[in-house]
Parts: structure tokens; C-alpha cells; sequence
């Protein structure tokens, strides 16, 4: 205790006022390295907020269910209620069906129908109705006695304006019909579910509204005490083939391994704002050991031990780190609001729907910020600390050969660099662990390392090169700019590596985001080619699980429209746990007017199979996340048929991160059954007349003929909204990118003013022997350009590298996706003088640094 | 030499230098009177904190008095500033510092060329003026070496050929022998001696050793920022 407190007080002394002195500097790698933390804190804080919703959501919804009995792609028909009951091994079970429906007149956006057994799922999931205890009961009876009652979470009955014994009208695919409001849900249990915006309905009542007579989504199932999975296997034998029994965890595990992936990504795409503050960590604690070495080794000479001083450094870079994590708390809470729906959003449009009610604190979370922080920030003063513990007694009393030491480690660094660089090629060709790419981070964080410890030699190179052109073209202060710059060693390497990583990641993520935009603008034009789109109302937030009812269907058939009509259903699947969507559509038409994008696999062979149904396509997600490859069999069972098909080709699509899988619509309905039309999108034959114009008038006609029973979208529009998804999916990455492009440009200031202090003695000889101060402005000006151009030279070249390692290597595993490679020269080009001149800026507190003390102090010996 | 006569190098009349600390001020140098006649060695002495640096950054045009004239070489430097101080510090005065001041990122040809380049005489010119003065000061063998490859020696006579290389009318030195070994001061303060014999350049020296006592032509004393003592004694 005694040692400790001696310690503290003795930091207190040491550092403690070194950092007071120089306050500005402290504060501005304190700003560094909270703004690093706040971004770090606040993306893992939005992830978790929806990981959170989802969970709950999930856990709530899934109730005490042991096994769920599913028909893939289909409904569960009710007819299989008797075969459960007299099983000996089920104790309860409760049939449920959901769907999305709106207020008519639509107000607000759509919300969960649930119905249920109210008899049946007490035992399965806790609800209740607000009020006392008797007439609560009467309510949720109220829903099986009297057809059309539906009870709501309180914040959706808040929106909808609506109380108990209220009326109102609920819209869905297949028809409109009258609610009585029968009571208000307690907010618990399965009041919780999406977002709170649930209602209740009576599972009768919901097949009578949706036209699903005689069928459920789903069976939940608990068993008897002492049942074994030998009695359940028995079950399973009872049942017709083609219902699954399944684990209720299993959508929830599948949907959080997702949406963690996710976190991971992003975390570690927020991690380098983090990663680029422990360089300004290092640099700040670099330059304090360095500029205080004499008094160290006076410090070691009156009897401190050398651990002393690598705790006092350790020390500084710990009080960094904690610091800059209490005041990223304050950020991070700005940062999260904006994050929060972004996130959600995404999240939503890529993996699973989620729906955020809020911020959700997590301990772990917080801990893990606040870990995180602090470990780079002590990681970042080890060197530092490692070369005060080394310093001896005796260079208290003698000039240090400071220059000898440096050119060695300059080529022991750059020989470190190169084998960092080097390592980066078996570890991207490692596969991911668990799927999650490890191994791909690691190079990436490898790369980072490997250019930055290239960072002094190539400086000194630069520097000995241009030195001589600089003399001859810029005159004298480029000429001692570039000189100082080749000798100044490790400490503006610090600052330069820094820079390099900022420029590495814009670099690798503008070529990244281009390609992918490049790619999903292609994939938009072909596949998602038509000029009409049409689908059962709310058909999107339903996922297309509703049919367009038959007489319509009939109707389009025989629409007098100058139209191609390419007819579509989706089926969502699983292929062992992982989801995907069979598609099939009318593929004659399709690939007469649209296509695919096309990876593996020949066009013109394969369009003969897909033709005669003797082959499907799958998009290269479904391909990496299942193994499957051109002329692999293809087996699923939808519905009540078996599919074995082979595939024929490997598509790129990026409707979600799940698979898709492609097939004939009409082989469809020829080989196994009707699949009916989910939806249909129209073509038009004459490209020369206003196809704006053509589609008004075609959606008008179906208005006329349909009302409102039918969604449509121009194909315009639904490519518009595709990008304006993935512009939104990709702020958040361009709001990263800007604050490491910001943290870096601190780290430049930070550099420059600590090579101006440092120097003080020799700005004032050059001062003293005739430089005017306009020739040391300017030379501190060259010096901000050089570090710039070599930092955005080897961040270019670090960023190619990266943003392959990003194409081909994290996208692939941790999406199962790649892009068509492409670079976005005009935005590189752009990012250069927007660079410079963030240097230029960056380097004005430098050159006003330059000159608060009076030259005189030169004469005096210190 | 007679200093009354001809017009001195050096006029400082009620020169005086103050500092702020905090509330109050400290006084670097107060109320100094001083001439100086082209072609004197004069050695300016005094006790640490007595005002020698003051008085010949003053002198160097590196820092404003806050009262009093000076005049050097012909310069109102009371009343320069910015680019007339820094044409002022090119043309007319050379100075040698205790801790030689070589910048360590140049070689020793570059850190004696330097004062020429940044004049903008051109590189030819300089590096020939340079070699000039390396070769009499013994050091054309070193060329090439850093500052850190040098002896204290060797550095400090870099420093005076880099004072030199501007062919300035007035050198400074401040404790040019503080930093070397008798027999290594005793060689620089020959080499000033030799500078203001030959070429009859005027040459102050601030310095606490005896060294060079014998070969001023008059020694000046400061204590606590004033002129007190015309003589090199005691």
C-alpha cells in the first residue's frame, strides 16, 4: 500500500505535471484517443441494442416450446392436431400463425398479428390484459367467444389512437375487416415482441382473415416429463415427411450468429479509429520518454529502479487510456443516436428484422470499451516505457549518440515490416473460424503494423531522394524539411504510420464500397430488371408468403397490355441452419429481357438447362455458405415435394445475406406442383414509347381494376430504393472513416508540434545564422507535405493491398459474398488535396508553436 | 585603438532588456552604455544571471530592447524588425555559440553553407566560400562527417567557419570555449584573435575563462544587468 501510494504521488510528480506543462499536446491525444473509444463504444452499444431486441423478441415469441413442428416453405396443416394428441410423449401444444398487417385507412407503418390458441398457449407464452382479475379473464375469452377481437400492446393502441372496446379496421393481403378492441396487453412477455407493436387475435379468427383455413405456421411442442429423444424421433416417424420438428432456438441462434457477425465487422471497423488513437498515445509517450531521457537517467542515477520508470510510462498511457474513456462516454452517447436507427436498419435490411426501442446498457458492453481502451493505450506506452527502463545512470553525464542507435533500428524495423507484410498472404488464405474471418483481421491488423514500421525507411529514402531535386526547385527550407525528415527517425514514422492506416482504410473502403456499389448496380439493372412490380398487399414485409389470389392472377394473365409478365414465388428455406429464399420465376422471359450476373458456370449452356428445368441457379452466398458447386445435386423439400436438381451456374445476388436459389417457374409447375404467383413484374415490349408514362398507365389500370389489394412499384423506383439502402447501409461506414481520417490529421498536428518543440534549439540557430521567419514557416510547411505524400503514398499502396484482403477475404467469409473489382479514381484523386490540406492546417499550430519562445533563448545554455 | 574616434561598431545608450514573470519583471540588462570601434576584440565578462547572453541577443538582433538605442553597424536596431532584422543577421553579424549548434541532420559542408544558402547567395558560390574556410580552419578532411562524427574541436570551428561564411563585419561569441578542453579553447580563441588581426573584423567574446584576457584590446564587465568594470581584473 505504502509502495502504491508512493508511486501515485511520485506519477503525480513525474508525469503528472510534465502533462499539466504541456497541457495542449495532452489534450490533444486525449481527444485522439476518446474519440476512437466513442465511436469503438457506440457501435458496439447500437449492435447490442438490437441484438438485444432480437433476442428478447425471439426468447418471448418462442415461449416454453421444447420442438416446432414446420412445414418448409409452406403452412403446417391443422390435420396432424389428432396424430400430437395421442402421442403419449406430448404434454401441450399450441398451433400459431403471424403475419403483418395495417390500419385502414392506413395509418402509420405495419404491425405483428399474432393468432393463437388463447386456450391452448397460456402454457406456452406469458401475456396478460390489463385490469382486474375477473374481467381479464372474461377478455382474453372474449377473443375465442366473439370472432374479430384483437387485444394490444399498450404503445401500439398510444399510436393507433385506439382503447379497449374500440373499433377499428385491419388490413390484410386478402381482405379488410372490422376489430373490436377486446383489451390492452401488460408489457411483459409477448407484449414485448417486435418493437412492442403486437396484437393478439384468436387463431380462427386470423385463418379467416387470411384465407389460411386449415393451416398454421407453426406447432409449438412441450413433452412430458422423461420423454427421450427416442420418443421424439417416434414422433417425427408419425408425421407426414414433409413437416420438420425443430429446435425453437434454432431461428434465434441463427439470427444472433448473424447479427454478432455483424457487431464483429463492425467493431473491428471501428476498432481502427481506436487503433489509429494508440498512435498518437505512442507518439505523445514516445516523445515524453525521449525528450526526458536525461532527466531519467538522473532519476535512475539518485537510486530509481528501472521498473520505477517503466511503470511511470506504463503509468502514462493507462491515465491516457482511462481518461480518454470518461470522456468518450459523453461522445459516445451523441454518436449512439445517430447510430442506433442506422444500425437497426441494417440489420434489418441484411440479416433479421429488428425493431429498437432503444439504448440498452450492457455492463459487458461497457466493460468491454472500457478494457479495450485502456489495453491499447497501455499497449501503445510499452515500447516507450521498455526504452525508459532502459536507460542508464550515466547518461546523466554524457550527450547521447542518439543518431548511431536510430539508422540501426531504422533497418531492423523495416526488416520487421517486411515479414509482417509477408505473413499477410497465408493468413488470408486461412479460412474463417467459426465463421467469423480471424485470420483475415489479423493480416489486415498485420498490414497496418508492416507499413507503419516501413514508415521510417521509407521516409529516409523519400527524404535522401527528393533532398537534392527539393534544393534545386524549392530553394532552401524544402531542402531542410526533407533533410530533417530522412533523420528524424521512429517518432514521425509514429505519426506518418498513423496516417498511412487513416489513408489505407479510406483508400480500401472507397474501392470496396465503388466496387460493391459497381457490382449491386450491375446486379440491380439485370436481375432486378423490369418496369413494373407487383405483389399482394404488404407482400414485402410479409416476405411474399401470401399467393396474389387466384382470380387476379387470372386477371393479369389477361391484361391488354403491350407487356411481358415474368410471374414469381418466394419459398424461405433453410439449408441445415442457414437461410435462404427459392425463388421461381418465369425464367424464359426474364432472361429474354433481364439476367444474372453471372461467376462460375457458362450463360449459354446453362440457359438451355434452366429452360427445360434441368438445372437451377444459386447465388454465390448460397454456394459459399452451403458447398455447393455447378453440377452438385440440389435437394430441399418445399412443400410437399422433394427437389433434386443440379446446379447449372453460381449468380451473384445481394437481396440479403441469406442465399438465393433460382428455377423455372413453369418446369416448376410442370415437374411438381402450382406454386401460384407471389408476385409478377411487368416488361414492357415497346422500349421506344415513355416507359415512365407506360407504367403510370399500367398501374393506374390495375388501381381501376383492384383497388388497393395489390402493392406495386415501378422498377425505378424499386432500383432507386435498392441504392438508397446501400448508400444508408454504407454511412455509417463513411462516418468511421471520416473520424479516423480526423484522429489521423490530430496525429499529424500532434507530430509537428512535438518536431517543432523538440527542435526549438535548432529553429533558433537557423534563426540566428539568417532564416527569416517566413523560410522556417515554410519549412515546417514542407515538412507537414512531406509526411503527408509519404503517408498517402504507402497509404495508397497499404490500401489496395487492404481493400483486396476486404474483397475477396472478409467479405467472402464473413458474407459469403465478393464484388466485381473496381476503383473510384475520382474519389482517391479527391482524397489527396483534401488531405494535404488537412496537413496544411494541421501544421498552423506547429509553425505559431515555432515561435513562442524568443530566439534569444538560443544563446542561453541549458 | 582609439574607440572615440572613428564610428563604433556597437552604440548602446540607457540599453536596457526587462523580462514579465508573472506580476513583476526581471531585468536582463539595465541602462548599458556601450561603444564598440570596428576592429576591437572585446571580452565581455560577468557571473552567470549577469546579463552577457541578453546583451549579445540583443546585440545578434534576436531580441528587442525595451528601452535604451542601439546601433549596429550602421543598424537602428531599436526600431527593426522582421525582415529587416533577419537581412540584418545575414549581412552583418556571425555568431559562435558554447554548444556549437550544428544542426545533425547536415554534414559539416552543408551546416557552414547553410547561412549563404538561406542569404540565397548561390550553391556554387557557397560551397566555394565554404571550402574555403574549411580549409583554413583544418577541417577539408571532415567534410562529409556529421556533427555527431566530430570532436568539440572540430564542431566549434565548424561553427566559426559557418560565422564566417557571410563575411559578416561584426562576431559574436557566446562562452565559444565553455563546452571544450584548455587546449581545444585555447585554439578557438586564437582562431577569433587571428579573424580580427587579418581581416580586421570586429569580435566580442562573452566568456567566464581567462583564455582570451591577453589578447583583447579591452575587457568589459557585467553585473546584475549593468556595465560596472572597464577592465579585465577581478
Amino acid at each position: 500500500m505504502r509502495r502504491l501510494t508512493f508511486f501515485l504521488r511520485f506519477f503525480l510528480w513525474f508525469s503528472g505535471r510534465h502533462l499539466r506543462r504541456h497541457l495542449g499536446r495532452a489534450l490533444v491525444v486525449l481527444f485522439g484517443i476518446a474519440l476512437g473509444a466513442a465511436v469503438f463504444t457506440s457501435v458496439r452499444l447500437s449492435v447490442h441494442a438490437s441484438l438485444h431486441s432480437f433476442s428478447r423478441s425471439m426468447d418471448f415469441f418462442a415461449g416454453t416450446a421444447e420442438k416446432v413442428l414446420v412445414r418448409p416453405g409452406g403452412y403446417v396443416p391443422e390435420g396432424v392436431l389428432p396424430v400430437l394428441l395421442a402421442h403419449p410423449a406430448v404434454k401441450d401444444f399450441s398451433p400459431l400463425l403471424t403475419t403483418f398487417v395495417r390500419v385502414y385507412p392506413p395509418q402509420g407503418s405495419s404491425f405483428l398479428l399474432i393468432g393463437i390458441d388463447p386456450l391452448l398457449d397460456q402454457s406456452f407464452r406469458k401475456w396478460r390484459i390489463r385490469g382486474d382479475r375477473e374481467k381479464t379473464a372474461e377478455r382474453w375469452l372474449d377473443l375465442i367467444r366473439e370472432p374479430y377481437t384483437v387485444i394490444l400492446t399498450e404503445p401500439l393502441a398510444r399510436e393507433l389512437g385506439t382503447v379497449s372496446g374500440a373499433r377499428l379496421k385491419l388490413e390484410h393481403a386478402r381482405r379488410t375487416a372490422e376489430f373490436r378492441v377486446a383489451g390492452i396487453l401488460i408489457p411483459e412477455g409477448l407484449a414485448l415482441v417486435e418493437g412492442e407493436r403486437v396484437a393478439l387475435t384468436d387463431i380462427a379468427t386470423f385463418q379467416e382473415l387470411t384465407g389460411l383455413y386449415g393451416l398454421v405456421d407453426r406447432i409449438d411442442l412441450t413433452f412430458k416429463p422423461k420423454t427421450s429423444p427416442l420418443d421424439i424421433e417416434d414422433l417425427a416417424r408419425k408425421l407426414p415427411d414433409e413437416l420438420e420438428l425443430r429446435s425453437p432456438s434454432a431461428a434465434r441462434d441463427s439470427g444472433t450468429a448473424m447479427i454478432r457477425a455483424y457487431q464483429l465487422n463492425l467493431s473491428v471497423l471501428s476498432f481502427a479509429s481506436l487503433f489509429v488513437g494508440m498512435f498518437l498515445v505512442y507518439s505523445l509517450v514516445a516523445l515524453n520518454a525521449a525528450s526526458r531521457r536525461r532527466e531519467l537517467a538522473i532519476l535512475r542515477a539518485v537510486g530509481a529502479s528501472p521498473r520505477l520508470l517503466f511503470n511511470l510510462f506504463l503509468a502514462e498511457g493507462a491515465l491516457f487510456g482511462l481518461c480518454g474513456w470518461l470522456l468518450a462516454i459523453p461522445l459516445s452517447s451523441l454518436l449512439v443516436r445517430y447510430l442506433l436507427h442506422s444500425v437497426s436498419q441494417t440489420i434489418s435490411t441484411l440479416f433479421v428484422r429488428v425493431q429498437v426501442e432503444g439504448l440498452v446498457l450492457s455492463p459487458w458492453e461497457i466493460l468491454v470499451s472500457f478494457a479495450v481502451t485502456l489495453c491499447i493505450s497501455i499497449a501503445a506506452a510499452f515500447q516507450p516505457a521498455r526504452e525508459a527502463m532502459g536507460v542508464s545512470p550515466k547518461e546523466a553525464m554524457e550527450i547521447a549518440q542518439t543518431g548511431v542507435r536510430r539508422r540501426r533500428s531504422v533497418r531492423r524495423l523495416a526488416a520487421w515490416a517486411v515479414g509482417c507484410i509477408l505473413l499477410c498472404v497465408p493468413l488470408s488464405l486461412m479460412p474463417g473460424i467459426g465463421g467469423v474471418p480471424l485470420p483475415g483481421y489479423l493480416a489486415i491488423l498485420l498490414l497496418f503494423v508492416g507499413f507503419a514500421l516501413l514508415a521510417p525507411w521509407m521516409l529516409e529514402r523519400v527524404g535522401r531522394a527528393l533532398s537534392p531535386v527539393l534544393q534545386r526547385f524549392a530553394g532552401m527550407p524544402a531542402y531542410l524539411a526533407g533533410r530533417y525528415l530522412r533523420d528524424s527517425g521512429a517518432r514521425t514514422s509514429i505519426s506518418v504510420g498513423a496516417l498511412i492506416t487513416a489513408v489505407a482504410l479510406f483508400t480500401a473502403l472507397v474501392i470496396m464500397i465503388h466496387s460493391f456499389r459497381q457490382t449491386v448496380e450491375l446486379w440491380v439493372q439485370q436481375t432486378v430488371s423490369g418496369d413494373l412490380f407487383v405483389t399482394t398487399k404488404m407482400g414485402q414485409v410479409n416476405r411474399f408468403r401470401f399467393p396474389i389470389p387466384e382470380p387476379i392472377v387470372a386477371g393479369l394473365s389477361q391484361l391488354d397490355v403491350d407487356a411481358d409478365l415474368v410471374p414469381s414465388r418466394r419459398f424461405q428455406m433453410t439449408y441445415g441452419d442457414f437461410p435462404y429464399e427459392f425463388e421461381v420465376m418465369g425464367m424464359e422471359t426474364f432472361l429474354k429481357h433481364g439476367g444474372f450476373v453471372w461467376m462460375k458456370g457458362d450463360p449459354e449452356t446453362a440457359r438451355p438447362l434452366l429452360l427445360r428445368g434441368e438445372g437451377l441457379l444459386v447465388s454465390e452466398v448460397f454456394a459459399n455458405r452451403t458447398g455447393l458447386g455447378i453440377g452438385d445435386m440440389f435437394r430441399a423439400q418445399i412443400e410437399g415435394s422433394r427437389i433434386e436438381i443440379p446446379v447449372a451456374g453460381i449468380i451473384r445476388d445481394y437481396r440479403t445475406d441469406g442465399g438465393v436459389v433460382f428455377y423455372s417457374w413453369k418446369q416448376f409447375r410442370q415437374r411438381f406442383y402450382d406454386p401460384q404467383w407471389s408476385g409478377v413484374r411487368f416488361y414492357f415490349r415497346d422500349r421506344t414509347r415513355d416507359i415512365d408514362a407506360q407504367t403510370t398507365g399500367l398501374r393506374d389500370t390495375l388501381i381501376a381494376r383492384w383497388g388497393d389489394r395489390l402493392d406495386m412499384i415501378s422498377g425505378k423506383e424499386l432500383r432507386n430504393g435498392v441504392l438508397k439502402i446501400f448508400d444508408e447501409t454504407f454511412a455509417i461506414t463513411t462516418v468511421l472513416l471520416l473520424i479516423a481520417l480526423a484522429v489521423a490529421s490530430l496525429g499529424i498536428t500532434t507530430t509537428l508540434t512535438v518536431l517543432v518543440l523538440e527542435r526549438t534549439r535548432q529553429l533558433n540557430t537557423l534563426f540566428a545564422v539568417g532564416a527569416s521567419f517566413g523560410q522556417i514557416r515554410s519549412m515546417i510547411c514542407w515538412e507537414a507535405g512531406f509526411l503527408v505524400v509519404a503517408g498517402e503514398m504507402a497509404g495508397l499502396a497499404c490500401g489496395f493491398v487492404l481493400s483486396y484482403m476486404l474483397v475477396y477475404v472478409i467479405n467472402r467469409q464473413s458474407f459469403g459474398w465478393t464484388f466485381l473489382y473496381t476503383v473510384d479514381w475520382g474519389t482517391l484523386a479527391l482524397s489527396f488535396p483534401l488531405i494535404v490540406l488537412a496537413a496544411l492546417v494541421a501544421a498552423l499550430p506547429a509553425v505559431r508553436t515555432a515561435f513562442r519562445e524568443p530566439p534569444a533563448a538560443l544563446l542561453r545554455e541549458r | 585603438m582609439n574607440s572615440n574616434s572613428i564610428e563604433p561598431v556597437i552604440h548602446a545608450r540607457k540599453l536596457s532588456r526587462t523580462y514579465p514573470f508573472g506580476d513583476s519583471t526581471v531585468t536582463g540588462i539595465n541602462q548599458v552604455d556601450l561603444d564598440i570601434a570596428p576592429g576591437e576584440l572585446v571580452v565581455l565578462k560577468g557571473d552567470s544571471g549577469s546579463g552577457k547572453s541578453t546583451l549579445l541577443a540583443l546585440l545578434a538582433g534576436l531580441d528587442h530592447p525595451t528601452a535604451g538605442e542601439l546601433v549596429v553597424a550602421g543598424h537602428h536596431l531599436s526600431n527593426s524588425a522582421g525582415a529587416d532584422l533577419t537581412r540584418f543577421r545575414r549581412k552583418v553579424v556571425g555568431m559562435v555559440f558554447q554548444s556549437f549548434n550544428l544542426l545533425p541532420t547536415l554534414n559539416l559542408l552543408e551546416n557552414v553553407c547553410l547561412p549563404a544558402l538561406l542569404a540565397g547567395k548561390p550553391a556554387e558560390a557557397a560551397r566555394a566560400k565554404a571550402l574555403e574556410l574549411l580549409d583554413w580552419l583544418g577541417l577539408k578532411s571532415r567534410l562529409k562527417h556529421d556533427p555527431a562524427q566530430l570532436s568539440g574541436g572540430e564542431m566549434q570551428r565548424t561553427a566559426i567557419a559557418r560565422a564566417l561564411i557571410n563575411d559578416p563585419a561584426l562576431i559574436l561569441a557566446d562562452e565559444p570555449t565553455g563546452n571544450l578542453d584548455s587546449r581545444n579553447g585555447r585554439v578557438v580563441i586564437d582562431l577569433l584573435a587571428e579573424l580580427n588581426r587579418s581581416s580586421g573584423r570586429t569580435v566580442l567574446i562573452a566568456t567566464h575563462s581567462n583564455l582570451a584576457d591577453s589578447l583583447a584590446h579591452r575587457c568589459i564587465r557585467l553585473r546584475d544587468g549593468a556595465l560596472t568594470d572597464p577592465t579585465c581584473d577581478g
